[in-house]
C-alpha cells in the first residue's frame, strides 16, 4: 500500500531528474577524465602511448560507473520510493591545489593537481524506534598517499538503551568514527567545515587513518539541561593499521620494509553546547598504541608506539560571525627513539579562527594556526640531528579563505596559505625528507555538491 | 430614485476625486518585489495522532535538532522539514526554534555524515507538508497557517 503511493512520479518530476542527472554527469565526466589522466600520467610516467590510451579509456568506464552509481543513488534518494525509514546522502568533493614549493594532493608544486577527490554514500535504516542502522561508504584519492580508494567509512547499528524527557544513554556497535574535536567525524565532508584544509596541526592528513574510525563499541549519553545540552562518547575499537604515512616520522628511517600492527585504542569526548549550538565547548582524549614488525633481515628493531591527544575546542556560531579556537597537547612514545629520553616527546598545536558571513551563503575565513612537533624542540635542533631538516619540526600557517555556498546543495570555496615550516607535508607527495622549502605559499579551490 | 442617483454620483465624484496615484501604486509595486512580504505567520503541525499538549520551546528545539525522539506514548516521532531555501524554513528556525538556519544545518549534517543520528526527511513544498504530515500518524511539521484538514492539529508551545 505504502509502496504504491511513492511510486506516483508525475511527469514534471522525472522531467526534473533527467535535466539534473545530464547536466551533472557532463560536467562531472570531463572533470574525472582529467583527474584519472592525471593519475595514470604520475603512476606511469615512462608509460608507452597505446597503454595510457587503454588505461584512458579504462579509467573513463571506472568514472562514469562511479558517478552514474553515484547519481542513481542520489535520483532514488530522491525519487519518494524509499519508505520514510530509510534516508539516503551523499556528498562528492573535488579540490584543486597549486603550490610555490613542497607537494600537496600530487604535483602542486609548479602546476595545478586536481589529487582530492571525495565521494561518500550512506544510508540510515531505522526499523524500530531503539535500533538504527547506518553506514558509509567512503571513495577518496589524495595525491600520491591515496590513489584511489573505497572503504566503508562507517558501518554500525545504534541501540538506544534508555530514553527518558531530558536526554538518552545507548551504544553503538561496528565501525564508528572517532569523536576528535569539532571535526574529526566529518573531516571528509566539504560542507562541515569551514576551509579546504583542517588545521593540519590537529587535523593531520598524515595520521588519518590512525585516528578516523575504529571497528569495536561506543557508549553514548545525551543530557539536555535549561543550562545547555551535555553529549559524552566513549569509544573503543581497533583502529586501521595502514599507517605507512607515518612510517618515516615514527621510525626516523625511509623506506623502511616492516608493517605496523595496531592495538585496541580509545577514544572520548564531552561536548557542551548551549543554544542550540551557539556556544560549543569539548574536550578529546585519544589512547592509540601500535607495534612495528621488521621484515625478516632488516636493522630495526621491534617496537611500539603510543600517541596520545588531548584537546580543547571552543566555538562560537553568530549570526554573521564564527569563532573557533582548538588546543592539542600530544604525549607521544616513540619506540624506535628509545635511545633519546625513551622516545617520550610532547607535540603542540593550536589555532585561532574567524569567519565572518558578508550574506548568509558568502562567508570569508582567516585562521591562525601552529604546530610544533617537540614542544622541546621548537626550533628543530633536535630534528637535524635525527637527519631530518630543521622546519620539518614546525609550521606555522596563515590561512585566508571565501566559501561560496550557491545553493544547499553546492558549494565553491577558495583559500589562500602562507605556510611557515614543513610538519604536516604528506611523506608520499614529498618523498625526499631533505627537499622541503621552509617558506611556501599553497592556493587551493574545491567545489561541493551534497544531497 | 432622485436621492439614490444623487448619492451615487456623490460617490463617483469622491472616487474621483481620490483617484488612484499611480506613483506610489508603482513605489509598492517595487518595494514588494525588492523586499518579499516576509511571513511571520509559523505554524507548528502535527498529526492528529500525537499529542500536543505539555511542550515547551526547548521541547521543540529538541524534536527539530533530533535529540527528542519520543512522543509520551513512546511512538517515535516523525520530523519533516521543508529545503534550507525556503523563506519559511528560514523564519521556522529563527521563530519557533530561537537558532539559525546555519546552526540547524550544522547539526543535522553532524550527524548524517558521522553516522550517529538521523536528520529529518526534507520535503519540496508546503503542499507536500500538508499531505505527509495528513498521512503520517506521530508526525510533525511547520506550515504557514493550519490548513482545513481534519487530520492535522496544531501544536502549541508553552
Amino acid at each position: 500500500m505504502k509502496t504504491s503511493v511513492h511510486l506516483k512520479l508525475n511527469k514534471r518530476q522525472w522531467l526534473q531528474i533527467l535535466c539534473r542527472t545530464s547536466s551533472i554527469l557532463g560536467g562531472g565526466w570531463f572533470l574525472f577524465e582529467q583527474c584519472i589522466m592525471d593519475v595514470l600520467v604520475r603512476v606511469f610516467p615512462k608509460g608507452d602511448e597505446r597503454c595510457f590510451k587503454l588505461f584512458n579509456k579504462l579509467g573513463q568506464l571506472l568514472t562514469v560507473c562511479l558517478f552514474l552509481a553515484f547519481y542513481s543513488t542520489r535520483i532514488f534518494a530522491e525519487s519518494k520510493l524509499l519508505p520514510d525509514e530509510v534516508q539516503i546522502h551523499g556528498f562528492l568533493t573535488q579540490g584543486f591545489f597549486h603550490t610555490s614549493d613542497n607537494n600537496v594532493y600530487g604535483q602542486s608544486d609548479d602546476g595545478i593537481s586536481p589529487g582530492l577527490t571525495e565521494i561518500g554514500v550512506n544510508a540510515s535504516y531505522q526499523p524500530f524506534s531503539k535500533l538504527r542502522f547506518a553506514a558509509q561508504g567512503l571513495y577518496r584519492r589524495a595525491g600520491a598517499v591515496d590513489r584511489g580508494s573505497v572503504r566503508v567509512d562507517y558501518g554500525l547499528a545504534d541501540l538506544t538503551l534508555f530514553e527518558y524527557d531530558s536526554g538518552k544513554v545507548g551504544i553503538r556497535g561496528g565501525r564508528i568514527k572517532n569523536p576528535f574535536g569539532l571535526y574529526n567525524e566529518t573531516r571528509d565532508v566539504a560542507f562541515t567545515h569551514p576551509t579546504i584544509l583542517l588545521p593540519q596541526g590537529i587535523y593531520f592528513d598524515r595520521s588519518r587513518s590512525l585516528m578516523l574510525s575504529a571497528d569495536g563499541g561506543s557508549f553514548y549519553a545525551e543530557q539536555r539541561t535549561d543550562f545547555g545540552d551535555f553529549n559524552f562518547k566513549f569509544n573503543v575499537g581497533m583502529p586501521s593499521s595502514d599507517l605507512k604515512e607515518i612510517k618515516t616520522i615514527v621510525l626516523a628511517k625511509q623506506n623502511a620494509q616492516g608493517s605496523f600492527d595496531t592495538k585496541p585504542a580509545f577514544a572520548t569526548q564531552l561536548n557542551y553546547e548551549l543554544n542550540g549550538g551557539e556556544y560549543v565547548l569539548a574536550v578529546s582524549y585519544m589512547d592509540m598504541e601500535f607495534d612495528f614488525n621488521p621484515a625478516p633481515g632488516e636493522s630495526l628493531r621491534r617496537s611500539t608506539s603510543r600517541i596520545q591527544p588531548l584537546l580543547f575546542s571552543a566555538q562560537y556560531n553568530g549570526e554573521k560571525f564564527t569563532l573557533t579556537g582548538e588546543y592539542e597537547y600530544r604525549w607521544n612514545t616513540f619506540g624506535n627513539f628509545a635511545a633519546f629520553d625513551g622516545g617520550k616527546f610532547v607535540s603542540e598545536s593550536w589555532y585561532v579562527e574567524g569567519s565572518y558571513r558578508i550574506l548568509p551563503e558568502l562567508q570569508t575565513t582567516v585562521r591562525y594556526d601552529t604546530f610544533d612537533m617537540d614542544i622541546s624542540d621548537r626550533d628543530g635542533e633536535t630534528a637535524a640531528l635525527l637527519s631530518f631538516q630543521k622546519h620539518s619540526a614546525f609550521s606555522q600557517d596563515w590561512v585566508f579563505g571565501l566559501r561560496w555556498d550557491i545553493t544547499p546543495s553546492w558549494m565553491v570555496r577558495g583559500e589562500y596559505h602562507r605556510v611557515h615550516g614543513t610538519a604536516w607535508l604528506p611523506q608520499a607527495d614529498n618523498p625526499d625528507p631533505q627537499k622541503g622549502i621552509q617558506d611556501w605559499d599553497l592556493y587551493a579551490l574545491q567545489l561541493s555538491f551534497k544531497f | 430614485m432622485t436621492l439614490d442617483n444623487n448619492h451615487g454620483d456623490f460617490k463617483l465624484q469622491k472616487l474621483r476625486d481620490n483617484k488612484p496615484n499611480f506613483g506610489i501604486i508603482l513605489a509598492v509595486i517595487f518595494i514588494f518585489t525588492a523586499f518579499p512580504p516576509v511571513v511571520t505567520a509559523i505554524e507548528i503541525v502535527v498529526n492528529k495522532t500525537a499529542s500536543t499538549s505539555g511542550y515547551s520551546k526547548v521541547d521543540i528545539r529538541a524534536i527539530f535538532t533530533m535529540q527528542k525522539r519520543l512522543w509520551p506514548n513512546n511512538k517515535q516521532i516523525k520530523v519533516y522539514t521543508l529545503p534550507d531555501g525556503s523563506s519559511l524554513h528560514k523564519e521556522f528556525v529563527k521563530k519557533a526554534l530561537n537558532m539559525l538556519p546555519h546552526q540547524i544545518r550544522r547539526v543535522w549534517d553532524r550527524m548524517t555524515y558521522s553516522g550517529t543520528g538521523a536528520a529529518p526527511i526534507e520535503l519540496e513544498s508546503e503542499q507536500d507538508m500538508i499531505e505527509k504530515i495528513a498521512t503520517t500518524p506521530d508526525s510533525i511539521g511547520y506550515l504557514n497557517s493550519k490548513p482545513d484538514n481534519e487530520n492535522i492539529r496544531s501544536f502549541e508551545a508553552q
